[in-house]
């Protein structure tokens, strides 16, 4: 088992370019330490109709009503929501893009919070890295045509993880991709945990998860509730 | 139910009841996720319904009233039926978090 970079195709460059956007890194920042309060609040401004921050802290009164907590928890909230809208300004196309990948930023920061993970660049102590976009290759086996959204690459302990913004994006090819890498890693004796991200909420994953033919039973399923123990 | 008149976890329970069902009927136009549709509206309902048994005869605290005349406004704009799947999700979560309840 052996990972690669995924080939710099149109997809990939136009991708880099969202990923790279100031936005992405800001509200994955603000979202990693957020609780789960704040971040049901961003999951719904981000793909809400209204722009005006009145009518979201409206709608969250415990995190913005008068008795809210002050301080860096209203803070933080008011910094979300604020990132929020400004996606949710964005167009319609972009913004979904954008989610996409602010959900892919986030999973990589609190992947990074694990013990024994150090900070980007070089592995770390135990030799483990977190990369985004990478490709796993087997031997004998056709390689798959989409990256992994983020892999940590570790001596016995590698993870493959992709990421969606809501229940309704898992699908039978998600699960069989995360699926078979688990399985091959398997067959040369590698281990490989596979993990799919979701941001939004165990329930609405579990409807989704119980139309599915696909093997799902050994993927563990990260959902917005439990986004915290990604960094464990 | 208008809104003025919520006083319990239930009362904004019930209130919200018809801007979603509006949702799921506007959802269900997306044909090839009209089981998916269905079955997530029904298991938001029933945890909804759990949620007013259980603690329907709260307050429904400072600011609920508001917050779901607004989050029914909110989602009464939809007029994109994937865009109304998104959030027959997301709805009940706001709902949820704001009479504290988790999902």
């Amino acid at each position: 088992m052996r990972f690669q970079d995924a080939a710099p195709d149109a997809r990939a460059v136009v991708y880099a370019g969202i990923q790279a956007d100031p936005l992405v890194a800001r509200a994955a920042t603000l979202l990693a330490d957020a609780s789960f309060e704040q971040r049901v609040l961003a999951r719904a401004a981000m793909n809400g109709m209204s722009t005006d921050p009145v009518v979201w802290r409206s709608m969250f009164p415990r995190l913005f009503g008068s008795s809210s907590a002050a301080g860096g928890v209203r803070d933080r909230s008011d910094a979300i929501l604020e990132v929020a809208l400004a996606v949710a300004e964005r167009g319609e196309q972009v913004r979904s893009q954008v989610r996409g990948a602010i959900v892919e930023s986030l999973t990589e920061l609190l992947v990074r919070r694990r013990s024994g993970i150090a900070a980007p660049g070089p592995s770390g102590p135990s030799g483990a890295t977190v990369r985004r976009e990478r490709r796993i290759l087997f031997d004998g086996v056709r390689a798959e045509i989409h990256p992994y959204d983020v892999t940590v690459e570790a001596p016995g302990a590698s993870e493959a993880i992709d990421c969606k913004w809501g229940a309704r994006g898992i699908n039978a090819d998600v699960l069989h991709q995360l699926d078979d890498a688990r399985t091959h890693a398997a067959d040369e004796d590698e281990s490989l945990a596979a993990s799919l991200v979701v941001f939004d909420a165990r329930r609405s994953c579990d409807v989704r998860l119980a139309r599915q033919t696909a093997p799902h039973e050994r993927t563990r399923i990260v959902a917005l509730e439990t986004l915290d123990e990604l960094a464990r | 139910m208008e809104t003025q008149s919520i006083v319990s976890v239930a009362d904004a329970i019930t209130a919200a009841s018809a801007a979603y069902d509006a949702l799921a009927e506007l959802a269900e136009d997306v044909e090839d996720e009209w089981s998916y549709v269905t079955d997530l509206a029904d298991a938001w309902r029933e945890r909804l319904a759990e949620v007013a048994d259980a603690r329907g005869h709260e307050p429904a605290g400072d600011g609920v009233a508001e917050a779901v005349a607004i989050l029914s406004a909110e989602v009464g704009a939809i007029d994109d039926p994937h865009r109304a799947i998104d959030w027959l999700s997301t709805f009940p979560q706001v709902l949820l978090v704001a009479v504290g309840e988790n999902p």
